[in-house]
């Protein structure tokens, strides 16, 4: 089995590159063959992934998303997924080669600094907490998809403003698609996020009955990370409803979703570095020595410091 | 039977004929018809089978679009297709003179075919692979058909023409992106709305031009089309012409779908296409109610304002609004440029998208031209076979015929299991033999070397020495 994931780890790379190189050919030639293959590689990737993912779970008994570089291999899997949903939907093809370049950077990094035995936080080996990221991955995701197909649609409106018929202009989909396809990232996005701040919760008042009162008191739903998150989530939805009803369309709508996701970035930002956190799942340790979670707030903060460490 | 032919093009198009000779080399159907009969390519045998004519000719097509006249000749070998052209054209009355000048391009064998593989790909086009020669062709064939049987050569040759022209059609971009004023219009379009269905669109004027590209939108499904003109009977005329048009467009449409042709229905709900009129005075309202507006009025200045235009855009919810102004002079002000979510085309702009898409299909002429050469190498492959096809044929027969005999003979000797399976090895054993002897025959260095095995062979083999 361990032979079968330093496999995956060489093929993961090369199947994203695949991927990648035939959206390239795709947007340069439009070759009806690229056309023909892309989704399909695209969507083994993700199935092979997927099972690859599955398997290194189970074999590490936790979600592996503990080191960056399972990270970043999770964030390739579900930017690719998460697009494909999108392509799918909307019957979009060439702006592939964006989304699944990122995508390959991230799994090349992934791949390339990826250690055997990760150091990781306990959290990950709880199937409430794992569910919770995953879903939070996944949302987080598809906001960047609608950031990146704002950027695109702006791109193509200034191109058609000022009147350059370049290979953005033959190749790209109309405006019109590309707004869909960011409203559609954003529709695909605010669910996920609403879902995993439930099971968040959720996760939160289960570990609190675990955990000593002094370390109960910590897990609050008033973390400044989860009111960010709520506001945002606010945010996309109030964009999503003025969408629906009130006719936000076009530039406008556009210039939302770019301006909405540099606020997303920056609060993030400003809440990790000015305001403590209990979402912090660090760790330095290794595996072996963390059997189970922390079960005070001693252990906790212990485990917060040596991650600032 | 036919022995040995050549193939033969003598072609007039728009690279080396000006339109006054185009014109003067027009073949109408009747006369292409007159000139299948003056040739003789009509004779067959009563199998339907093509058949030398006293001349030579085997078969010919006449090939006669806007652009080009082509006659393709096969006629047996030694025959001088020249002369016998020249001859049969002054006989139904063409202009022979004009085929045989320094105008007309004359072509031979696989040259012949090369060029005829070209033309079906639209590679020898005014406009670099526009698909309507392919139809052309077709019909230039078909015709040819119900008037005799088109000899191996050039039925093989259309046929691969048509096969070749496929394929660069749909492995190739040589046909992708619009090449006239009218589609370009509908591309840039293409650029804003992804379904046109789901848009509305203004025509203002009344005029040819604004016609043609009303034409074009509601062939591209445009959700309807409101045409707004300083005279309103004028207005009313083109709208009733259009939706006689469209009508007429889409019965022919559920015509061909219901021979079993390719069209497929392309409104099925038909909520698209929808014609309507509206007076000059409400222009403003059709401009706010419209995503699409197409200009194209006689007038000398102006006739859409900055102040008309912000009134609409005020109305439209930050929905992007595209004019088109394909009118000489502009019939949108300058001014209207530069109020934000207008966006403002003119001729000079489609004029640059359709340079670009002919750059474009330039860039795939290397991989045209190597589809081309393929089914070039499949017609010669072809070719190298067909001397060599009625002697294998007739040795085939003899085998066979040994065959049946033999297993006949074991059937009343042996059970009819034995016969069976002595039947299916000899298939094997004559399968064998055939393949070496055409390897053999194929491997022949020279064509006097082919001959003389061929000759061998059939002196072996040769069906009265049969018994």
């Amino acid at each position: 089995m361990i032979t079968l994931m330093s496999v995956f780890k060489i093929l993961m790379p090369m199947l994203y590159l695949v991927v990648w190189g035939t959206y390239i050919w795709l947007f340069y030639t439009d070759h009806p063959t690229a056309r023909r293959l892309c989704t399909r590689f695209a969507m083994s990737t993700v199935i092979l992934h997927t099972l690859c993912t599955a398997s290194r779970g189970i074999i590490l008994g936790r979600l592996p998303m503990g080191a960056p570089a399972e990270f970043f291999c999770a964030l390739a899997l579900a930017m690719l997924a998460t697009y494909l949903v999108i392509e799918i939907r909307i019957k979009a093809k060439n702006t592939g080669f964006l989304v699944t370049g990122v995508s390959f950077l991230f799994v090349f990094v992934g791949s390339a600094f990826s250690t055997t035995t990760p150091e990781v936080s306990p959290f990950l080996k709880d199937p409430g907490f794992a569910a919770h990221a995953v879903l939070v991955l996944f949302a987080y995701t598809a906001l960047s998809l609608s950031f990146l197909y704002a950027m695109l649609y702006l791109i193509l409106n200034r191109q058609l403003m000022k009147h350059q018929f370049g290979l953005l202009f033959r190749r790209s989909p109309s405006l019109e698609v590309l707004e869909r396809m960011s409203v559609g990232a954003v529709k695909m996005g605010v669910p996920l996020l609403f879902a995993s701040l439930c099971l968040g919760h959720l996760w939160m008042y289960d570990l609190a009955d675990r955990v000593d009162s002094e370390m109960a008191v910590m897990l609050s739903p008033w973390d400044p990370k989860i009111l960010i998150s709520w506001l945002i989530l606010l945010g996309y939805s109030v964009g999503l409803l003025g969408n629906r009803f009130l006719g936000w369309r076009g530039k406008r709508m556009n210039i939302m979703a770019v301006v909405a996701f540099f606020t997303v970035v920056s609060a993030m930002g400003l809440v990790y570095h000015f305001f403590p956190s209990f979402h912090n799942f660090k760790s330095n340790q290794p595996i072996s020595a963390l059997s189970g979670f922390p079960e005070t707030a001693a252990e906790m903060l212990a485990l917060n410091e040596e991650a600032g460490r | 039977m036919i022995g040995p032919t050549t193939l033969h093009v003598r072609s007039i198009n728009h690279k080396n004929a000006p339109t006054e000779m185009r014109e003067k080399a027009h073949l109408d159907p009747e006369r292409a018809a007159q000139l299948m009969d003056a040739l003789g390519g009509h004779l067959a045998d009563e199998n339907h089978v093509p058949s030398e004519s006293e001349n030579g000719c085997i078969s010919v097509i006449p090939v006669s679009t806007c652009n080009r006249t082509e006659i393709y000749l096969e006629v047996t070998e030694g025959t001088d297709a020249d002369a016998l052209l020249r001859r049969c054209l002054a006989e139904v009355g063409a202009d022979a003179d004009i085929f045989f000048s320094e105008h007309a391009t004359a072509l031979q064998n696989l040259d012949a075919v090369r060029h005829l593989y070209g033309v079906s790909a639209g590679l020898e086009s005014m406009m670099l692979g526009e698909p309507q020669i392919s139809a052309q062709l077709k019909d230039a064939y078909r015709q040819a058909r119900s008037h005799h049987e088109p000899g191996p050569g050039l039925m093989r040759a259309f046929q691969g023409a048509f096969r070749a022209g496929k394929r660069v059609r749909t492995e190739t971009r040589i046909s992708v992106g619009a090449v006239s004023v009218a589609f370009a219009a509908v591309e840039l379009a293409r650029k804003f709305f992804d379904k046109l269905c789901d848009h509305r669109a203004v025509l203002v004027g009344a005029g040819e031009t604004g016609g043609l590209a009303a034409r074009h939108f509601l062939q591209h499904n445009i959700g309807n089309l409101t045409v707004v003109n300083r005279s309103l009977d004028n207005a009313e005329t083109l709208a009733d012409t259009l939706r006689a048009e469209r009508k007429a467009g889409l019965d022919k449409k559920a015509e061909k779908n219901s021979g079993g042709l390719l069209a497929p229905a392309p409104d099925p709900q038909g909520k698209c296409g929808k014609i309507f009129v509206r007076p000059w005075e409400e222009l403003t309202d059709a401009l706010a109610e419209a995503d699409v507006i197409l200009s194209t009025t006689g007038a000398t200045e102006p006739v859409i304002l900055p102040d008309m235009v912000n009134a609409a855009v005020s109305r439209r919810k930050g929905k992007p609004l595209f004019l088109l102004d394909i009118a000489v002079p502009r019939d949108v002000h300058p001014d209207v440029a530069n109020i934000g979510n207008v966006f403002t085309f003119g001729l000079d702009d489609l004029d640059g998208i359709i340079q670009g898409n002919l750059a474009a299909r330039a860039g795939q002429l290397p991989h045209a031209q190597g589809i081309i050469e393929e089914e070039l190498e499949e017609f010669q492959r072809w070719l190298e076979e067909i001397d060599i096809r009625p002697t294998v044929a007739e040795f085939k027969a003899y085998l066979e015929d040994l065959k049946d005999k033999q297993v006949g003979f074991v059937r009343k000797k042996q059970s009819d299991e034995v016969a069976a399976a002595v039947d299916k090895s000899l298939q094997q054993f004559i399968k064998k033999v055939l393949g070496r002897s055409v390897s053999t025959l194929k491997s022949a260095q020279t064509k006097e070397e082919r001959e003389r095995d061929l000759e061998t062979l059939r002196r072996i083999f040769a069906p009265e020495d049969r018994d």
